[in-house]
């Protein structure tokens, strides 16, 4: 009894969080940073007004009919307003916003200029594998998507494992991803900052952790970070940091996650070139820095349970500084 | 109506007046617990008799696997040899006079195999037998280590004493007969500790089923010793072993096995066919990317820290048995352990069968260049009957 009561509060405390998070905006539809986003929110407007204005007039109608006096309701049973209420006005309505609605969806990618940016992101069990392309280089990130302000920017989603769903509420709607299918959205920012997106279909364990971050950035640090992130990683420079990178090696990390410009090139995990470079670890569920990636490396499995990585709670205090010192190094 | 309760009235107080007579007996001190003093025919018939039913009862349910496997004779008879010969003795050996004095004397075990069924002779040993003095197996998850030492029994009875003596204490080595040795140190050779009985020294185990510890890595074997003593991984064949180690004593014997040169490459004992072996070797140097088996190589190739173990050369049998033991959960509970858990949870049995064959198949590299071995400490645990 007592547990379904603590059960309760904290259901209760998590869906009042749940609330707030959404007025706080980094992940929220009705703060468009983008416009296709501004579009998903105009066209939620004018379909509360708009239903809202309708339900006031029903509501109204509804109130004549019970209350009025015979005298005052009796137009309502004409054939005239029947018709015009119940057949014309609906068919109207309902055909002009499908219209609007319609017109409103299909109107970003047309407009948006030519050559956009090409980014692939592909959903993990559970997280998200990016690559960017360039010339014949791919690079891959993970659970972060970094985007220049006012170019468009297609995004080629893809699956191997579960469907999954994109979604980026401040800059578009979700799109499925499907195993053995690849789908295109396309998308722009106009505000530079961080906002977070969430896989939108339930996928297995932790589904409800694997959520990401989308970066817009002015042009020219765009193109500054870009150019870091086409290089391999930084050779660590102290002693801690360069026997992190051995204990990296030696410890069997390499067998899933890839450093560039060392043998480690496993791909069942992210990518970890740059990892200190990004805001989070663990799909957005820890910022990034030396105490979060060594409690990820110990303890991952109590911060998102299921994740597929083995918890690694077999390094001494100074093993562990070494190796997430190193990890947090590569910029 | 009062005829009956009467009958109750004079039944209950009948049973109370037995009950406190036989607990005034228990009381008065009267009864003879004496061990040297045999029971009485009737007593001892009455117990024999609810020892058997008892068994019969509980082993009713119990399917033994595959027994007729020497590597499990043989894996039985080196725990035998430490473990039960000290009370139920051993071909060749002589009775112990303070073991007689027992009572029940622990029975030779040369009979076990006709006077109990297959099935009991498993709950026999897995659960110990109540005010008998036999203890049940120390490790309650382990019934594979169980049903070696039932194989054992099952082939005791036709095993000569020179064949129960290669088994279960390995090469004949020369016996110490400097008097001031013995008046030291005991006869060593039966000593619960000595590891040659099973593991041997530079040479192959006798045994698929016991892994290969010349030339393995010395913090592999620290740490395996430390986590049999802690009861981490649970073994009922290697924690009454690893309990009667010191730390010192640890770190010579891993420190010696790293030193002890790996012998030849060994064919590959169980039937594994180049297929087989080709299917393992991509699974050690690929992986399997569909179910997130990453390349075993990686932890334990060439360049791994030396806290994993190397494989090469190791027994496939004994490879299967441990990734079997990390499916069950029984090897997760070390930091290392939960990671070979999370992996071998993904292998299939094929999967796992393809890898061993393909890790006994590579030829075992030299023995790691250490500091001169020590030799093991001739300091024994127990003294064996």
């Amino acid at each position: 009894m007592r547990d379904r009561q603590r059960f309760l509060r904290i259901a209760r405390a998590a869906s009042a969080c749940l609330v707030l998070a959404g007025c706080e905006g980094v992940q929220s539809t009705l703060a468009p940073t983008g416009p296709q986003a501004q579009h998903i929110a105009q066209l939620f407007w004018v379909m509360v007004a708009g239903s809202g204005a309708i339900l006031l007039v029903v509501t109204l109608l509804t109130a004549i009919a019970l209350f009025a006096p015979p005298r005052r309701r009796a137009f309502l049973a004409g054939d005239t307003v029947v018709l015009a209420g119940g057949l014309v006005f609906p068919v109207v309505m309902l055909s002009a916003l499908l219209v609007y609605g319609l017109v409103m969806l299909g109107a970003g990618p047309g407009r948006m200029a030519a050559s956009p940016v090409g980014i692939e992101v592909a959903g993990e069990r559970w997280w998200w594998r990016v690559v960017y392309r360039d010339a014949g280089a791919a690079v891959e990130s993970a659970n972060e998507l970094r985007i220049p302000l006012g170019r468009a920017v297609e995004i080629e989603l893809s699956s191997d494992n579960v469907i999954h769903s994109f979604w980026a509420p401040r800059l578009a709607g979700k799109l499925d991803m499907i195993p053995g299918r690849k789908t295109v959205l396309t998308l722009s920012a106009e505000t530079a900052g961080v906002s977070r997106g969430q896989c939108a279909e339930y996928c297995g364990g932790a589904h409800a952790l694997m959520a990401f971050n989308v970066v817009a950035m002015p042009p020219n640090e765009y193109d500054e970070w870009r150019l870091r992130e086409f290089q391999p990683a930084q050779e660590p420079t102290t002693q801690q940091t360069r026997a992190g990178k051995a204990l990296f090696l030696s410890h069997g990390c390499g067998a899933c996650h890839t450093i560039r410009g060392t043998p480690a090139a496993g791909r069942l995990g992210p990518d970890l070139t740059h990892l200190g470079g990004r805001i989070s670890i663990g799909a957005v569920i820890l910022a990034t820095d030396e105490a979060s990636i060594a409690r990820w490396i110990t303890h991952n499995q109590d911060i998102k349970p299921g994740n597929l990585m083995p918890a690694f709670d077999i390094f001494s205090e100074s093993e562990l500084l070494a190796l997430s010192r190193y990890l947090a190094s590569l910029r | 109506m009062a005829v009956a309760r009467k009958a109750l009235l004079a039944g209950v107080g009948g049973a109370l007046v037995l009950a406190l007579a036989v607990l005034f007996f228990a009381w008065s001190g009267l009864y003879n617990v004496a061990a040297s003093r045999p029971h009485w025919a009737l007593t001892r018939w009455f117990l024999d008799f609810g020892l058997r039913r008892s068994v019969a009862t509980h082993s009713a349910s119990i399917t033994p696997p595959k027994l007729d496997d020497k590597n499990l004779v043989i894996l039985g008879a080196g725990h035998f040899d430490a473990g039960c010969a000290p009370c139920h003795g051993a071909p060749g050996g002589h009775s112990d006079p303070i073991v007689d004095r027992m009572l029940p004397a622990p029975p030779e075990l040369n009979r076990a195999a006709s006077n109990w069924s297959t099935e009991q002779l498993f709950w026999i040993v897995k659960h110990g037998l109540k005010f008998t003095g036999m203890p049940a197996w120390v490790a309650q998850q382990r019934d594979d280590e169980v049903w070696a030492v039932v194989a054992f029994l099952r082939a005791l009875p036709q095993m000569s004493a020179s064949q129960y003596r290669l088994f279960a204490i390995g090469d004949p080595e020369p016996r110490p007969n400097d008097g001031a040795e013995i008046a030291r140190n005991g006869m060593t050779m039966e000593a619960l500790t000595r590891c040659v009985r099973c593991h041997r020294g530079d040479a192959r185990p006798r045994s698929a089923l016991v892994p290969r510890l010349a030339g393995q890595s010395q913090a592999y074997v620290e740490r395996a010793l430390r986590d049999f003593a802690s009861g981490s991984r649970p073994s009922g064949i290697m924690e009454p072993i690893a309990v009667a180690l010191d730390a010192a004593a640890i770190t010579a014997l891993s420190a010696y096995y790293a030193g002890a040169p790996n012998p030849a490459p060994s064919a590959p004992p169980i039937e594994s066919n180049a297929d087989q072996i080709a299917r393992g070797k991509d699974i050690a140097t690929q992986g399997v990317a569909e179910t997130g088996v990453p390349p075993c190589l990686v932890c334990h190739g060439d360049a791994r820290a030396p806290s994993f173990p190397k494989l090469d050369g190791q027994y496939a049998p004994y490879i299967v048995g441990q990734i079997d033991l990390w499916k069950r959960g029984l090897r997760t509970k070390s930091g290392y352990g939960a990671i070979m858990g999370t992996i071998a949870s993904r292998l299939t049995d094929e999967q796992a069968q393809d890898v061993a064959a393909y890790f006994a198949s590579v030829a075992a590299p030299p023995a790691e260049k250490l500091k001169p071995p020590i030799p093991p400490s001739r300091h024994g645990g127990r003294r064996a009957r």
